[in-house]
């Protein structure tokens, strides 16, 4: 009896334990509508951020802006980072379970892709009163802003702060070009794709390739600049299966099977691309600014860069990293100062100069380091054309399927026009 | 005769041990050499032993922000408890199963059971709610009690298979020479169960060390376990191989050393006999 009783008396405090503590409860909803606070309402807070760093130098950094605007800014705000994995794109999913499960940041980096699983449950504030009031909102431009709206699917909200961008180019060794006798840099998409066979050499002559003319990018992260070679030859992601997307697709093959690119291109990544054109094994290879610091470290005169040319068509990608502000977040107004910091001000600065990245705002592009550097330039041409993969909910999943579908038309498993259906219906249906 | 016996011997025993010796040590093999070749080495041609060996990685691991120490040492406590924690409970509960016949006794087990058949994956949203009510976010606790919750179930089913064979003359016996219950528990069926709790502790203690969903959820920098410190080295322009390899070297040799140990013990357990005579 004694035993019994004591049992009840257990599972009573266990069942009041857990329901006693569930008592308060986050609406979770987001009105729209929604009043800007003002600068006046900035009180002294804590603003939780959470980022993702890709390598532990720009993890480094970030703290350090951190610190410096903790240091610095007038209205007593103290910013909390939180370093998060960036886990293969896992970042976005965690950072949405923790919203779902009432625990979110108040600001977060993000990436456009993930932007319709937040916004269609009211997680994001709409940051449109913010930006209006704010005095310098022209010093991004305006088509920036576009993109954002965009993949929000709304024209009248806008639910991500433009942080920095990256716009794809082709980088080259200009010793190798002159080893092949290349003496101009190619100005159309077929040149492009003749410059690559020719730097393709055999320098030893023991019959095996020395140097492969370009350096694929097969694993994760390849779409970027696979879709140049797409729209090179007229296509777009909007009709994949288009006899146009099919020949870009059938050119991308072609250099696989007729070597003309490592035989490891079918699951080399960014940091293989990047390793095999630092030790001569490649002469060309696609990537953004970013790489720019450590191969003129590397390899000194011997980088040079120029845009995507144009063929039928003209198209490179334009990597993307905003900040975003949860609407569970009670200081808005001081969420939004340190929004600001990253996007024009100092952080943005710091951030752009110390990743080599592209800055949003115009004055810090304007600043010398900006303006005396090659490979800066060379991103700022191709502003014009620059796009992203389209935002859908397909999006996320799509780029991780990419690889494997596309390995397998590279090894001769499935046509150009098999892969280019698989691809479509991934993405458009 | 005596060298056709052993040449015999070679081809059925020793050749086909050594083939699946490589399968299974040639990865870590692979691991630690990649852990100490230099950049230029690392993704240039394929080389089987490093022209220069060089320990940075290693240095840098404990140095730059990834912090291994911390998270190494945090991976140690939820780990530890979470087996201390969760054996104890299934081994008692595992016993009342075994040994008592109550009302929903069957339905209870089947509970168990059927809590298995979800991926854990769908606990993670409830489970995270819960431990921010109960303020337990960002703590080790937290990490604890999930990872109880998925190693539980599967704890009690594998100990109650034990305690199922263990023959009840033992505790009977106990019970005549004057042992009650309890210590009958604690003096008999406990020792003799010892290679089995050292199975299922095991179990638990690698699903807590390498478990990275909820540990990327429930923690902060402060409290990152091993999981999580390795991931943030993959970021979106690559993966830093040379981090990630010596980080996996240092992660096994703990396991390593506890296998070791935990090996002789099962060992002894599997040839002491449980009723003699």
């Amino acid at each position: 009896m004694k035993k019994r009783l004591l049992s009840l008396v257990l599972a009573a405090t266990m069942i009041f334990g857990i329901t006693g503590c569930g008592t308060d409860s986050d609406s979770g909803t987001n009105s729209g509508a929604e009043e800007a606070q003002s600068t006046d309402d900035i009180s002294p807070a804590t603003i939780k951020f959470q980022y993702w760093a890709d390598n532990t130098d720009y993890s480094s950094l970030m703290q350090d802006i951190i610190k410096k605007f903790n240091d610095e800014n007038e209205y007593g705000i103290t910013v909390e980072g939180e370093e998060t994995p960036w886990d293969g794109g896992g970042y976005s999913n965690t950072l949405f379970n923790a919203a779902m499960g009432g625990g979110a940041p108040d600001v977060a980096t993000f990436k456009l892709t993930a932007t319709p699983m937040f916004v269609n449950n009211n997680l994001f504030t709409d940051l449109t009163p913010y930006i209006e009031s704010w005095d310098d909102k022209d010093d991004i431009p305006d088509n920036i802003y576009r993109v954002m709206r965009e993949a929000g699917g709304s024209d009248s909200s806008l639910y991500l702060m433009p942080w920095n961008t990256q716009i794809l180019y082709v980088y080259y060794r200009p010793s190798i070009f002159e080893e092949a006798g290349i003496t101009e840099i190619p100005q159309t998409y077929d040149e492009f794709l003749e410059a690559i066979k020719r730097c393709t050499m055999d320098t030893d002559g023991d019959g095996e390739t020395d140097v492969y003319g370009f350096g694929m990018r097969g694993g994760s992260g390849g779409q970027e600049p696979w879709g140049s070679f797409i729209h090179g030859k007229g296509g777009s992601f909007d009709q994949l299966t288009s006899e146009e997307s099919i020949q870009g697709m059938q050119d991308f093959i072609d250099l696989y099977s007729n070597g003309y690119v490592p035989k490891t291109a079918t699951s080399d990544g960014f940091q293989e691309t990047l390793s095999n054109f630092k030790s001569g094994l490649t002469a060309m290879f696609i990537h953004h600014v970013g790489s720019s610091l450590g191969l003129e470290e590397e390899l000194g005169d011997d980088v040079a860069a120029f845009m995507i040319p144009k063929g039928k068509g003209q198209w490179t990608s334009m990597g993307d990293t905003e900040t975003v502000m949860f609407d569970s977040c009670e200081n808005k107004a001081a969420a939004f100062e340190w929004m600001k910091y990253l996007a024009a001000y100092e952080g943005q600065k710091m951030w752009c100069e110390g990743t080599g990245q592209v800055p949003v705002s115009q004055s810090v592009q304007q600043g010398d380091y900006f303006q005396n550097n090659e490979f800066m330039k060379v991103s700022l041409e191709g502003i014009d054309f620059a796009g992203i993969v389209p935002v859908k909910d397909t999006t996320t999943e799509w780029i991780s399927n990419w690889p494997a579908i596309i390995s397998q038309a590279l090894t001769g498993e499935i046509s150009a026009e098999e892969c280019m259906e698989q691809l479509d219906q991934a993405l458009n249906q | 005769m005596k060298r056709k016996s052993f040449f015999k011997r070679f081809l059925t025993l020793y050749l086909p041990l050594i083939v699946i010796l490589i399968f299974i040590l040639f990865p870590f093999y692979w691991t630690f050499i990649t852990s100490i070749k230099s950049d230029s080495e690392l993704y240039g041609s394929i080389t089987y032993w490093p022209k220069h060996i060089q320990w940075e990685s290693y240095k840098e691991l404990f140095t730059t922000t990834v912090d291994f120490l911390a998270a190494m040492k945090n991976s140690f406590i939820v780990a530890i408890t979470t087996t201390i924690v969760s054996l104890t409970a299934s081994t008692l509960a595992s016993y009342a199963f075994s040994r008592y016949r109550f009302p929903g006794r069957k339905a209870m087990m089947a509970l168990f059971l059927s809590n298995n058949m979800f991926p854990t994956v769908l606990l993670l949203i409830p489970l995270y709610t819960m431990m921010r009510k109960l303020g337990l976010l960002y703590k080790p606790q937290s990490l604890v009690l999930a990872y109880t919750t998925f190693t539980l179930p599967f704890s009690v089913w594998l100990l109650n298979g034990f305690f199922n064979d263990l023959p009840l003359s033992l505790e009977e016996a106990a019970l005549v020479d004057g042992c009650n219950r309890r210590t009958a528990f604690f003096k008999i069926i406990l020792p003799i169960l010892s290679p089995c709790l050292v199975a299922t502790g095991v179990y638990i203690f690698m699903t807590s060390w390498n478990e990275y969903t909820f540990a990327v959820m429930f923690t902060n920098k402060a409290t990152r376990t091993i999981p999580v410190a390795l991931k943030s080295l993959i970021g979106q322009l690559g993966v830093d191989w040379g981090l990630m390899t010596a980080g996996g070297i240092i992660t096994i040799i703990p396991v390593c050393i506890m296998f070791f140990f935990a090996q002789k013990r099962l060992v002894e357990g599997l040839t002491a006999g449980a009723v003699k005579g």
